[in-house]
């Protein structure tokens, strides 16, 4: 490429691309800060190493408990991969597809596979299969790693990790949930529903939250580092909303980094400051402050939408994949 | 990058009309193509390919009020699953369970924007066991709306029944829904090419099969709750008026109209209009123009219960422009 141009700075001078040529399904850093994109070729890739994880298509990943990579996959098997590329199996359910997985640093993993949400401890062992009305649609552990909060048809389920009794508390809402997020607070948990709107519950008195106007799907939320914004995808631009005085019932949103007419398709909030890392539909992938709005280009638009935004724990490094498989990361840190 | 929707083949029908024989077939003939196949019964037969997705029909109302908009949770999930793999296959192949009623497969189609972009429904196949399916149609609902809801009626065990009997049955299932395409066979053995790339639900083709019973009024039996109607209006239509006529008749009728399908003249305009719904799920789109010479006359057909002849007839006759 000759010359560089505003858009794609960062990209050149503080990044690294590479080319996969196959759906990024997520870019995670590990818990030592170690970059892996998992493809839905199966694979994991961490620096030069390939890491044949799958048999099939990855469909969710994330930072495992204690380092490395955690993998589900339509090959019915959850996976550990280690930063050197060593690939372990840690259960297989049969033929059905593991859609979710999540983990917390205390050593507790979780895995849906259709109506069941798994929990397994540190060696691997299925310590609690928890049953929904629908398949899971979604999985989070909360800051602390004691709840699990399950998203489904009809709402959600609010699990303890650690009950001797297995009974949840539902929070009911009408419609299909997917994507979801606890506050980092722990007071809050918020889906993305199959209708263009979000949904969130209070857990004190169960208060409900409708957030809605979106174009289309939301599929990405995150919650800034102190849960004071809520950061969303799914309209032409990012839209936040205000999770403190009173908010987010009877409050507008901000949006920021709008007005290209290009859906907004992932969120990702830096894990100190109020920034918020977006991606959009185009390849596009930027920051905004949101106190000032600005906004500071990171990779310019390409040839596909972009599916995955990931800090790293220090906030110094952000990367990202797309759907045609271009991956890249920006490094931030002061040199 | 290369974003041609991929083909979706719906395969409904009775337990033990010949369903999973029909997939199987295709999925063994040797046309070089590869399909991931959605299926939903672990049944009598196993299913022979590399990609299988073993499914939960999750009927799902979408949360705006609408009771019969529903569609299939699970298939909106399949989907997105495998069109992060896109380019590893050519099409798919769901199959659902023999009590299903075809409408939310179909209505995820149209009202799910992930799978709508990702997806083109290409046909709903319907097969059915020439020998059992009076009885069926008799005592279930769900026999009659896969009848309705067909594109192709693989009309199997012919070689269990007499010419008459054979005609019979058709009789009946034109008396559903004539704009089917019938295909009689033994053991499923239809060719490939009759049932899969059949592009059915592409607009275009949306009234291309001109029924005869245009000309013939009724074959209908009345044996059956399911019945199609059709219209012609030979003045061009106004489209604010249709607009308003159709979506508030879809608005308070959508649960028995099971599908509506319609080539439309509007007024001041060369180009032809189709449209079609599944229950209240509407969708419609310009289709090029009308040939010179041809009368511009609109068409529209619907197929449902409990249908009220002249009220339809006099609601769409006055979206005509005025003579």
């Amino acid at each position: 490429m000759a010359g560089v141009t505003e858009a794609d700075f960062l990209l050149a001078q503080r990044g690294a691309t590479q080319e996969f040529g196959g759906w990024v399904v997520a870019a995670i850093f590990d818990r030592a800060g170690r970059l892996g994109f998992a493809l839905a070729d199966g694979t994991l890739r961490i620096g030069d190493i390939t890491a044949e994880a799958h048999d099939g298509a990855i469909l969710s990943a994330c930072a495992d408990a204690k380092g490395g990579f955690l993998t589900g996959g339509d090959d019915g098997r959850l996976v550990h991969t280690a930063p050197d590329g060593t690939v372990t199996q840690i259960q297989k359910f049969g033929s059905k597809w593991v859609d979710h997985v999540a983990a917390h640093a205390s050593g507790v993993r979780a895995a849906s596979v259709g109506k069941f949400a798994h929990v397994l401890d540190e060696s691997g062992k299925v310590m609690k299969s928890l049953p929904h009305p629908s398949s899971v649609g979604g999985l989070a552990f909360d800051a602390k790693g004691k709840r699990l909060a399950v998203s489904h048809y009809g709402g959600a389920s609010l699990w303890f990790v650690a009950a001797k009794e297995d009974k949840p508390k539902l929070l009911e809402w009408k419609g299909s949930h997917h994507a979801i997020a606890f506050s980092p607070d722990g007071t809050h948990v918020v889906t993305a529903m199959q209708e263009t709107a979000l949904h969130g519950w209070r857990l004190a008195d169960g208060q409900h939250m409708r957030m809605s106007g979106y174009p289309a799907k939301t599929h990405s939320i995150s919650f800034s580092s102190r849960g004071r914004w809520l950061a969303t995808s799914g309209a032409e631009s990012v839209v936040l909303w205000p999770f403190f005085g009173g908010g987010p019932m009877g409050k507008a949103p901000t949006e920021l980094a709008g007005g290209d007419e290009v859906l907004c398709s992932a969120v990702a909030c830096h894990p100190q400051h109020e920034v918020v890392a977006a991606g959009f539909s185009d390849g596009m992938v930027l920051m905004a402050e949101v106190a000032s709005g600005k906004v500071v280009p990171v990779a310019p638009p390409r040839d596909s939408a972009i599916t995955t935004l990931a800090w790293d724990a220090a906030g110094t490094r952000l990367a990202f994949g797309t759907e045609a498989g271009f991956a890249g990361f920006v490094d931030l840190s002061q040199r | 990058m290369a974003d041609a929707p991929v083909p979706v083949t719906v395969l409904t029908g009775y337990l033990g009309a010949g369903k999973t024989t029909l997939l199987n077939r295709i999925l063994s003939e040797n046309h070089g193509k590869k399909f991931a196949v959605v299926i939903n019964e672990f049944g009598e037969l196993g299913v022979d390919n590399d990609l299988v997705v073993d499914a939960d029909e999750e009927v799902f109302e979408m949360n705006n009020g609408c009771i019969c908009c529903t569609v299939r949770g699970d298939l909106i999930r399949i989907i997105g699953g495998l069109m992060k793999r896109k380019g590893k296959f050519d099409g798919i192949i769901v199959e659902t369970t023999g009590l299903a009623d075809p409408a939310p497969v179909a209505q995820t189609f149209f009202a799910d924007e992930d799978v709508k972009r990702a997806t083109k429904l290409d046909a709903i196949v319907t097969v059915v066991d020439a020998k059992h399916l009076f009885a069926r149609l008799d005592d279930s609902k769900e026999a009659q709306e896969q009848i309705a809801f067909a594109d192709i009626i693989v009309l199997n065990k012919i070689d269990l029944v007499t010419a008459e009997e054979a005609d019979a049955v058709e009789r009946r299932i034109r008396g559903i829904n004539p704009y089917a395409e019938i295909r009689r066979a033994t053991k499923s053995d239809v060719p490939i090419e009759a049932v899969i790339g059949r592009d059915a639900f592409n607009l275009e083709r949306i009234l291309e099969r001109d029924p005869e019973f245009l000309s013939g009024e009724d074959d209908h039996t009345h044996d059956d709750a399911v019945m199609s109607l059709s219209f012609e209006a030979t003045r061009p239509l106004d489209p604010e008026k249709f607009n308003a006529w159709i979506s508030d008749l879809l608005q308070k009728k959508g649960q028995d109209l099971l599908r509506t399908k319609g080539i439309l003249a509007y007024a001041n305009d060369d180009r032809r209009f189709a449209f079609q719904a599944v229950h209240m799920i509407a969708d419609g789109d310009y289709i090029g123009n009308w040939k010179d010479g041809d009368p511009r006359r609109s068409k529209i057909v619907f197929i449902g219960r409990d249908l009220n002849r002249p009220q339809l007839r006099r609601g769409f006759e006055a979206c005509q422009v005025p003579a």
